[in-house]
């Protein structure tokens, strides 16, 4: 099957689906199903291709096109995965809501949307499906119809929207000198084009890709939207859909600029790839520290999306082949994560009645053993313990950072590590340890649909947490295709010039040392299994039901950095929104109603052309 | 080979033929503003091949110009009326359900006349004969803007009324100063007598003109009437109000602009004056809580922005913005009979009002947020191919002024899509207030909402040919010397 | 031989680690005009908890206690024993730091699932008093880092018993010092000894723990007692050429710690993390800025 075709039945699937809809939900649920498994399965078989060309379709005078090459394959392939789980785990989390059709039509359109943008061959081809998902995604934020949901999905719209404009007016600037949208057409006359002209595009496109990974000072709009997705989109969103602003990143900064013009675009220490990797730190950094004072299982997930975003774009901004790995590697890491944890938390909100409150929830670990396994994996990718495939990325990422000899953005790394370990450790205690409340004694185990995607996804992480091998030879391959040399690699690790990893050595390790414990423990010690109730309270009678630790979990941690981490950045975006309302507001007082006003509008409008012509004649 | 007159002279034809018709039966008359438009769309597919070729000058009377009256049908005008045909068409189908009360012989009579008037205006090569053009269209809009009799309606339509008159008397005034000067009232000849003189003595005609076509055109600061006309008027009546007769009024400040007085050194000038109403407009509409005066508002931001587009003059951008024009009529028609309907079955204007029509009207609904999608310039849609032109020729023309303006504009089209998609959310994931009543829109307004959706769709998945024959009409406009030697011998 | 180290460095720890906590007690005793226990006596302990019976709360509760005595097991191994570190070619310094988050980390999945709020609590301090001393722990390790140019700790180890030790020698005495003053806080001794807080709450995280458990988790609090120092000696003080040098160094730090302990009473979390982040963050902060700014 070729890629014009995949892209054909995504599209067209899409509408089939919804039209199908209509007559049957089993044969609906059934045709989204296949859909997506088989442009997952005939994307994977692309892999190891590379071309460019011209698809039978047109667009103003420019030929639209496809390309594909590692990088684009990667991506495609994670969005065409994540897409598949998610929409096997919406089967049972969707059923009986109303607007079913909808929701599968919308969720395959950006599915095929998204196909189209990493794999474009050309930058109108690629910013129509940018927009294309830009504006069907907003359909789906605010598809709960809660006010909130409705809100987010707006401020979603205007932020994208003002980063899709940016980007138009790059592109279109582009296409106006160059005369070609081609990306390697381009890639080759922009070399010879003024430095200032390529900073005034990369700044624009820069915008426009930073709005959708949401970097920091852009941000704020994905902790709203992300929190009020249903939880199968939310996957998506985090995991793929704001990546394609790193896609973007990728192929401005490494493919169309190359790295010789990114020396140029320095002066002094203020250059584009420093102001990068800045903003990087920064937003790692400050999402943690939001992360940490949450109370919804979503939020805190949100926040976690924006601070890995953080670590790619400060990998890859280093631009060296270790950085960009550790970039793109922790992209694919990060989506398996992402969709993981959405999963679960989306699991528990089905299970539990839609409770998303930290507060409220606890124990589950008991009652939904697939969840929390999910969970754990997750959580413990997302901090980077060893074995887990986050931990393999962040490696890379610290690796590169300090032999580049970058230690204060290695800092920011470390330190927004430490973050996660706090807000990781706080999803998974209040949902799944501690007291189980009564009232969710009787909550039922996961069902299958949902937990497979769980299951499939905690796998690939252990397995490319000790295999890291096998995706880093796909990571190295994109990295190649950006113009980088590729990694050494072996399937059990990777070595650099100064420095190996080697995973299998610490599976070795821990496994010895695991079993050695425990067949210590297995050995010497006895027990008996207890109820949770029975448990040492110090002499001091607490009712049942409030033997529970779970509210504000890091009180005295955000009391501290309360004051430091608000959202100012955020703040002043919707500051400026309100302001251009009450603005606008006080521009529509000249519409009088009195129609004496208007005339004599009319009548001064004239003078003053005759006026301005008598005094400066500037016009005939 | 039909004339071109008969695209004037049908309607007009059939305009007259309304009373007797409405003896026999008073629904029949609903079918003649479709007819006329039938037939005018069946013409001018007939004409555009030869017009866009070459202009047809057609001389009333055998009178070769100056001295005789000549129709002047370019490829811009022949486009021009073909867009009239389908909008008319389109909102005269909606009207046959939607006009039921008043004197419906009365209506169709008046519309019929807007039509004609503003097919007149864009095919006439007379510069009074554009004025009596100028005055049907605008005088049977008063009318129609106060059909309904209800108090906002009359208001309005005196409100409009009176500023219109100001208007057609200043342009009346600039016609007779030129003619004064120049002796002659045909466009070709005096555009070729005023390539020859400049100064003041030409300017305050022009100046005359600019202000009394500005205020039809609704170009910042003369457009104080749209917001109460547009809103107040009964839906079909915004419709063609929004889609036609501001963009005939825009296409006569052109027309005159630069054909007539070749005034370039000007364009800088409206250059601003378009990004100011664009601005204007799109921040008055942000904050309103009335989805027609929304409407209204966007439609004097849109209006901005062809006009930002057709001044930057070059051939892209001038057509690129007869581009947004056609978007715009589609795209503006189609939300206001969209919303034409909800509003009659919800009972209010009131945005909130709208809330959860998508499960009470799901076709109305999906072609209101289709039109919205298209304004605000999303692929695949109409609105995004016309975006991607403007653009892409402001930027080709190149300067930090007109990039800076373009940014401006962009910052409106940013509004545009907050309070658009606030519409379109309301619709479609607020929750139905209790007791909201509300059934499917009838066949004849379904009809006509579908084929504005269906060709904005059309449009924006396949723009090229629309935007090869665009171009000709750019040059067309922009063509002094073609204009002039087509019809002088 | 070298395979044999495999074995010999965790059990030189674990044993260095008991040994410690039972001369803690000991100088506790004696600070205090006590007599105290034997030096014996942790070990002694352990033997007894092994032959009692114990409540289990289910599987994770066992499996996060084994974990954390597994994961600081192991990172003995990368930890270099004087000029003993058997598994140092892997990862180096980067490895060692998220190796060391094993401990804590089963430690605290442990107690999370003993559903006991005193265990939570004590979880979410220790928690919160980490990202308290990490700040200027992770300046201070990437001002040594940056300053011997390497992630390779064994390296680290070798440049400083070919020149001096970091703390003796220009930029990296700020660093030093900066360490030294967060050294309590690392090992939890008062007046950071926040997470175990015996008398608030009933010892944190080892609350529910008891017979064999508590056998490993004492285990696992000497292991880490020692894993803290000895990443000290390693840095700051030039390791050593031999393990009895190493230890003997391992053993001053800690004693020194033990004063401090002795000496104060215990912080609350916001006085901790206000401590942490002021003055040895600044140091070390300063540290890095002269160490970049001085270069090799």
């Amino acid at each position: 099957m070729t890629l014009e075709m995949v892209l054909l039945a995504g599209f067209g699937g899409a509408l089939l689906t919804w039209l199908l809809g209509k007559v049957s939900a089993r044969l609906r649920n059934g045709l989204a199903v296949l859909l997506a498994l088989g442009m997952f399965v005939a994307v994977c078989l692309m892999h190891g291709q590379s071309f460019q060309r011209l698809l039978p379709l047109g667009f103003m005078g420019l030929r639209l096109s496809v390309r594909m090459n590692m990088l684009s394959w990667l991506f495609a392939v994670l969005i065409l995965g994540t897409g598949l789980l998610s929409v096997i785990f919406s089967l049972r989390y969707m059923r009986g809501r109303s607007r079913l059709d909808y929701y599968y039509f919308t969720l395959l359109l950006i599915n095929a949307a998204m196909l189209g943008t990493v794999v474009a061959g050309d930058l109108l081809t690629f910013f129509i499906c940018w927009e294309l998902v830009s504006w069907s995604t907003v359909l789906l934020i605010s598809l709960k119809g809660t006010g909130r949901a409705i809100s987010a999905g707006l401020k979603y719209m205007v932020m994208a929207l003002a980063g899709s404009l940016a980007m138009l007016v790059a592109i279109l600037s582009l296409h106006a000198r160059f005369d070609t949208l081609t990306i390697p057409r381009l890639a080759e006359l922009l070399g010879a084009a003024p430095l200032g002209y390529v900073l005034f595009v990369t700044v624009l496109m820069s915008a426009g890709f930073l709005v959708i990974n949401a970097l920091w000072p852009f941000h704020g709009w994905l902790p709203d939207a992300h929190a009020e997705a249903f939880s199968p989109f939310s996957s998506v969103l985090s995991g793929v859909l704001v990546r394609k602003g790193l896609y973007g990143l990728y192929l401005l900064v490494y493919v169309l600029l190359g790295t010789g013009l990114l020396q140029r675009l320095a002066w002094g220490a203020l250059s584009y790839l420093n102001v990068m990797a800045w903003i990087g730190a920064i937003t790692v950094v400050f999402a943690a520290f939001r992360a940490l004072v949450q109370d919804d299982s979503k939020r805190i997930l949100a926040w976690s999306t924006v601070g890995q975003g953080g670590y790619m774009v400060l990998a890859s901004s280093l631009a060296t082949e270790l950085g960009v790995a550790g970039g793109v590697f922790h992209f694919l890491n990060y989506c398996l994560l992402s969709a993981l944890l959405f999963f679960v938390a989306g699991a528990v909100e089905h299970r539990t009645g839609g409770t998303r409150d930290l507060n409220a929830l606890g124990g589950l670990m008991r009652r939904m053993p697939v969840a929390f396994t999910g969970a754990m994996a997750g959580v413990m990718g997302v901090i980077g313990v060893p074995l887990t495939n986050g931990f393999v990325s962040k490696w890379i990422i610290y690796k590169s950072l300090l032999s580049e000899g970058r230690p204060f953005l290695a800092f920011a790394a470390f330190l927004g590590t430490w973050g996660t370990i706090l807000y990781g450790y706080k999803f998974l205690h209040n949902i799944f340890l501690g007291r189980l409340p009564d009232r969710f004694a009787e909550v039922r185990r996961v069902p299958f649909t949902m937990a497979l995607p769980i299951l499939v996804l905690t796998a690939l992480v252990l397995v490319f947490g000790v295999l890291p091998g096998i995706p880093l030879s796909a990571v190295s391959a994109a990295g190649v295709s950006m113009g980088f040399g590729s990694l050494g690699l072996s399937v059990w690790g990777i070595t650099t010039d100064t420095g190996t990893l080697n995973v299998v050595n610490l599976l070795a390790a821990i496994v010895a040392g695991v079993f050695a414990v425990w067949a210590l423990w297995r050995g010497l010690g006895r027990s008996v299994r207890v109820d949770q109730d029975d448990s040492y309270a110090a002499g001091m009678a607490v009712p049942r039901q409030r033997y529970n630790f779970t509210a504000d979990f890091y009180g005295p941690l955000r009391r501290i950095i309360g004051p430091w981490a608000g959202d100012a950045a955020d703040a002043l975006l919707v500051g400026l929104a309100r302001r251009t309302a009450l603005v606008s507001d006080a521009f529509r007082k000249l519409y009088t109603g009195y129609v004496g006003s208007y005339v004599l509008y009319i009548l001064l409008f004239l003078a003053a052309l005759i006026f301005v012509q008598i005094t400066w004649s500037p016009w005939l | 080979m039909v004339s071109p007159v008969l695209l004037i002279a049908v309607p007009l034809g059939l305009a007259f033929l309304i009373p007797l018709v409405g003896m026999a039966s008073r629904r029949a008359t609903g079918l003649m503003p479709i007819l006329a438009c039938l037939f005018n769309l069946v013409a001018v597919v007939l004409i555009l091949p030869a017009a866009l070729s070459d202009a047809i000058v057609v001389r009333i009377g055998g009178f070769a110009p100056p001295f005789g009256i000549n129709l002047y049908a370019g490829p811009l005008g022949v486009l021009f009326a073909g867009l009239i045909a389908l909008a008319g068409l389109a909102v005269s189908i909606y009207a046959l359900g939607y006009i039921r009360r008043g004197s419906i012989r009365r209506y169709h009579l008046l519309y019929l006349l807007l039509l004609v008037g503003a097919n007149g205006v864009v095919l006439t090569g007379d510069v009074f004969n554009l004025f009596v053009f100028f005055e049907i269209l605008c005088i049977s809009s008063y009318a129609l803007v106060g059909y309904f009799g209800d108090r906002g309606g009359l208001e309005a339509a005196s409100k409009y009324l009176v500023q219109g008159a100001v208007g057609s008397g200043l342009l009346l005034l600039g016609i007779g100063i030129l003619y004064g000067m120049f002796g002659t009232l045909n466009m070709a000849d005096l555009a070729a007598r005023i390539g020859s003189s400049g100064g003041m003595s030409v300017f305050v005609p022009l100046a005359l003109i600019v202000s009394g076509l500005g205020v039809e055109a609704a170009i910042f600061p003369l457009n104080a009437w749209l917001p109460d006309a547009h809103s107040s008027a009964p839906s079909p009546i915004s419709a063609i109000l929004s889609g036609i007769a501001i963009e005939v009024g825009l296409y006569a400040v052109a027309r005159m602009v630069m054909t007539v007085f070749g005034a370039e050194s000007m364009m800088a000038f409206l250059m601003f004056l378009g990004a100011a109403t664009v601005l204007a407009g799109e921040m008055c509409a942000f904050a309103q809580r009335d989805v027609k005066r929304m409407l209204a508002y966007s439609s004097i931001g849109q209006v901005g922005l062809v006009l930002f587009a057709l001044s930057v003059f070059s051939p892209g951008s001038v057509a690129g913005g007869l581009f947004q024009l056609l978007s715009h009529t589609l795209g503006k028609g189609l939300l206001f009979l969209a919303a034409g309907y909800m509003i009659y079955r919800s009972g209010s204007r009131r945005i909130s009002s709208l809330n959860g029509m998508a499960s009470r009207m799901p076709i109305t609904s999906l072609v209101f947020a289709v039109g919205a999608l298209s304004l605000i310039g999303l692929p695949p849609f109409a609105g995004f191919a016309s975006k991607l032109m403007i653009v892409g020729s402001v930027l080709a023309r190149g300067g930090t002024m007109l990039t800076l303006l373009l940014g401006a504009v962009l910052v409106g089209t940013l509004i545009e899509g907050a309070y658009l998609f606030g519409v379109v959310q309301a619709i479609y994931f607020r929750k139905t207030p209790a007791g909201a009543e509300g059934g499917r829109a009838p066949v004849s307004a379904v009809v006509p909402m579908l084929l504005l959706a269906a060709l904005i769709v059309v449009v924006g998945v396949w723009p090229g040919p629309v935007a090869e024959a665009l171009r000709a009409a750019a040059s067309d406009l922009m063509d002094r010397t073609a204009y002039m030697g087509g019809v002088l011998p | 031989m070298n395979v044999l180290w495999y074995f010999l460095s965790p059990l030189i720890a674990l044993l260095a680690g008991l040994l410690f906590l039972g001369l803690a007690r000991k100088i506790m005793a004696r600070i205090h005009w006590r007599y105290g226990p034997p030096v014996t006596q942790p070990l002694i302990d352990i033997i007894r908890l092994f032959s009692q019976r114990s409540a289990s709360h289910g599987a994770l509760f066992d499996l996060g206690l084994v974990l954390s005595l597994a994961g600081s097991l192991v990172i003995t191994l990368f930890l270099p024993l004087g000029n003993i570190a058997p598994m140092s070619g892997s990862g180096g310094m980067l490895v060692i730091l998220y190796m060391m988050l094993l401990g804590p980390l089963g430690m605290a999945l442990s107690g999370g699932a003993s559903a006991n709020p005193n265990a939570s609590i004590g979880v979410s301090r220790k928690l919160m008093l980490a990202m308290g001393y990490e700040l200027p722990l992770l300046l201070v390790l990437l001002a040594v880092m940056t300053r011997f140019d390497t992630i390779s700790i064994v390296s680290i180890v070798q440049q400083q018993r070919a020149g001096a030790w970091s703390i003796a020698s220009f930029p990296l005495v700020v660093s030093g010092i900066a360490y030294l003053m967060v050294l309590p806080a690392i090992l939890g001794l008062r007046p950071f000894e926040v997470a175990g807080a015996a008398q608030e709450i009933s010892s944190g995280p080892q609350v529910e723990l008891g017979g064999p458990y508590l056998a490993l988790a004492t285990m696992q609090h000497g292991l880490s007692m020692y894993i803290g120092a000895s990443l000290f000696v390693n840095l700051a003080l030039g390791g050593a050429a031999n393990p009895f040098v190493f230890l003997v160094k391992v053993l001053v730090v800690l004693a020194l710690c033990l004063f401090v302990n002795a000496s104060f009473p215990r912080f609350r979390v916001e006085q901790a993390i206000g401590y942490l982040w002021r003055w040895p963050t600044l140091l070390a902060l300063a540290g890095l800025v002269l160490t970049v700014v001085t270069g090799r």
